[in-house]
């Protein structure tokens, strides 16, 4: 390698110096940018045509290997068996593991797989209609009070005050988001659901927590994630460190599946079901509400094989949808227009 | 609603005919806007100056109405989009984690039993991709080539049909067939294909037609309502403010007086989501009644049409013709000072 580059080094050599004189009085060793751009190759290999549509019809890989068993010739077979590492032994170690997009490494996970029709309806009609409804005009030159300071200051004649950390804001202990003016980049969208399922009577009978595990995974298509209480509560008849509840981080493409076979699937099918309860969310774009378990019996992915589920195990569950909306009213309104009623007073 | 749009309103009511609002505080309350802005907050709020003109000339203010149709059905995928997807999905058949299968069926009940069978004569768990075989002597020959046939979608189609239609009963009868035929016809044990509804297509008659009056056209994409006027342009339907109204109120005037009122529509917000101002020229302004109207400013409110279909018949606008176009069709149909002032209003897709 190093000899060829030695070669391909003089040959370079020779041609500087068969160039003008300008270039010829340059020292061999004042190599800069653009002298090396000379010795870059022009072909680019998008000009090379593809390969004729005979040789891909007539490629049988089966044939192939067939034939050069019965030669007697085998592949190598170190170079086509790779295993990643299992373990991460540092940046320094000569065995690295492949990047987490590449197939063959062990965190790799596939998808996407298709593109929700729910998203699609998203980003040609819902999104647009939510500019439109939440656009807040101002007129030309108009620039908002900046607001440099939103925690309160200690006001009075005690000498404590001096130094001291500002207060919050009445009523609470921490600040509530700030909504920015609606623009085309910040239109609300759903960024993740989270489905929850608390089951106690886990800590007797742990077919209980696996029955939630297979629920949850079946209805949401994400692999469940099971906790454990974080203390004794006795009026709730949780002990510490038993495993009561199972979540689902439902992300990405998943939401979109999840939640359009929520909408057009289980909420109509659901008897005498007011909706979603209007004051439901936490301030900051958040909503959840629940389903009971006969509610949740109603899934498509339940309901083929009902039978199949120990009986009286199917448990209800807590559904939080995660908006990218500042406040509750916005996150409402996207979750109306993607089809989940709502009853009551509606949250502002 | 904030203060300054019921300034603005408060306004326009007391004024007889509609105007501009910046021709207006120009020439009448731009002295007095200033002057409560300069005691406000000087620094918060920035009115820049505006040139004052002759104090009469103004612009009429007009209403339009951009009634959309909202795509239907879901877009054709790009051809490297739907490789990609197939390509994903195949590689998942062979990193999924394998069926819980003791979790839903018992050890040697029937039902487990009753799973073995149909797992045996199906194969794989996703028909439509074709069947992944992970062990053996050629497990490494798990890539389509190209121009499989399960890369075509309406192959994939099919796959899908063929699952529904299937009752899971086939290899029962495989199993005593291959024994004797004459005793499987006797036992009775006959097979049933329910016929299962195929999907409705993606092109419709209308399509086909070039019929653009119909709504039921090119379902993939957005489609606007345009309508031939009385110089014979084709425009979003459109009307000079009146009285006291506002654009929401004036937008759902427009659409039945243009439309009819066999139309269920839904005028989005309050908001115009875009504006088109047009310029009389010269000798057409200082012929006309009104020599001090400059143009007109329209500002499009933002519809959806949600059932029924425009009925020009007895319209109060003096429309002789509709259509329902897509994007690009608009372009073609419109005058090019029209669509560079409305082409950012209107979806791609």
């Amino acid at each position: 390698m190093a000899l060829r580059d030695l070669s391909l080094r003089t040959a370079s050599l020779f041609g500087r110096n068969a160039r003008p004189a300008v270039h010829a009085v340059c020292p061999s060793f004042c190599r800069n940018a653009s002298l090396e751009a000379v010795e870059l190759e022009t072909a680019s290999s998008l000009e090379v045509p593809p390969p004729p549509v005979e040789a891909a019809q007539n490629f049988d890989p089966i044939a192939r290997s067939r034939a050069r068993r019965l030669r007697k010739k085998p592949l190598p077979p170190s170079r086509y068996q790779f295993r990643p590492p299992k373990y991460y032994r540092g940046p320094l170690h000569p065995h690295q593991p492949p990047p987490v997009s590449d197939p063959a490494s062990r965190l790799f996970q596939p998808g996407p797989f298709s593109l929700p029709r729910l998203e699609q309806t998203y980003q040609t009609t819902i999104a647009p209609d939510l500019l439109t409804l939440t656009y807040q005009h101002y007129p030309y030159g108009f620039k908002h009070p900046k607001v440099t300071q939103r925690l309160r200051e200690w006001t009075g004649d005690s000498p404590y005050f001096k130094g001291r950390p500002l207060r919050g804001p009445r009523g609470s202990s921490s600040l509530r988001l700030l909504t920015p003016p609606r623009t085309w980049r910040n239109v609300p969208e759903i960024t993740k659901v989270v489905v929850h399922t608390m089951v106690p009577e886990a800590q007797e009978n742990s077919a209980h927590l696996h029955v939630a595990g297979m629920v949850v995974q079946a209805m949401t298509n994400v692999r469940a994630q099971t906790h454990k209480s974080r203390s004794n509560v006795v009026s709730w008849g949780l002990r510490k460190d038993k495993y009561v509840s199972v979540t689902a981080d439902v992300e990405r493409e998943d939401t979109f599946h999840f939640l359009s076979k929520l909408v057009d699937v289980v909420l109509p099918k659901i008897k005498e079901w007011k909706g979603v309860s209007g004051t439901s969310g936490d301030g900051s774009g958040n909503i959840s509400f629940g389903l009971t378990p006969d509610q949740v019996a109603l899934f498509p992915e339940i309901e083929v094989n009902y039978d199949s589920y120990p009986p009286k195990m199917i448990p209800g569950c807590h559904i939080t949808v995660q908006t990218s909306a500042t406040n509750d009213r916005d996150a409402l309104l996207l979750l109306q227009s993607i089809g989940i009623p709502f009853y009551g007073k509606l949250k502002d | 609603m904030n203060a300054g749009q019921q300034t603005t309103r408060r306004i326009a009511s007391k004024a007889g005919r509609s105007i501009c609002r910046s021709c207006r505080d120009s020439s009448k309350t731009y002295a007095t806007a200033a002057a409560a802005v300069q005691t406000e907050d000087a620094t918060a709020q920035h009115i820049p100056p505006v040139a004052t003109p002759s104090q009469a000339l103004s612009y009429a203010v007009n209403a339009g109405v951009v009634l959309s149709r909202p795509p239907v059905l879901t877009r054709d995928l790009h051809p490297f989009e739907a490789a990609f997807f197939l390509y994903q999905r195949r590689l998942n058949e062979r990193l999924a984690l394998p069926f819980t299968r003791y979790f839903y069926f018992k050890k040697k009940t029937p039902a487990d039993l009753e799973w073995k069978r149909k797992i045996k004569q199906r194969l794989t768990p996703a028909r439509d991709i074709g069947r992944y075989k992970g062990y053996g002597e050629e497990a490494w020959n798990d890539e389509l080539l190209v121009g499989a046939p399960e890369s075509e979608l309406q192959h994939q189609v099919e796959r899908l049909l063929e699952d529904a239609e299937q009752s899971g009963e086939e290899g029962k009868e495989g199993e005593n067939g291959e024994e004797d035929t004459s005793a499987a016809m006797a036992g009775g044990k006959t097979v049933k294909h329910d016929p299962v509804e195929r999907p409705m297509p993606r092109v419709t008659e209308a399509d086909i037609k070039g019929d653009v009056k119909s709504l039921n056209r090119a379902l993939p994409r957005t489609l606007y309502l345009l309508v031939k006027n009385r110089d014979g342009q084709w425009m979003f339907p459109q009307d000079k403010m009146q009285g006291r109204e506002n654009l929401h109120m004036a937008a759902e005037r427009i659409l039945t007086k243009a439309g009819g009122v066999n139309m269920n529509t839904w005028v989005v917000g309050n908001q115009p989501i875009g504006h088109y101002i047009h310029d009389y020229p010269e000798q057409v302004r200082s012929s006309s009644p009104n020599p001090n109207e400059l143009g007109f400013k329209t500002f499009f409110m933002k519809a959806r049409i949600m059932a029924g279909q425009a009925d020009l018949k007895n319209n109060g606008l003096g429309l002789s013709d509709f259509q329902w176009l897509a994007k690009e069709e608009v372009q073609k149909a419109v005058e090019k000072p029209y669509w560079h002032a409305i082409r950012n209003m209107l979806a791609e897709r």
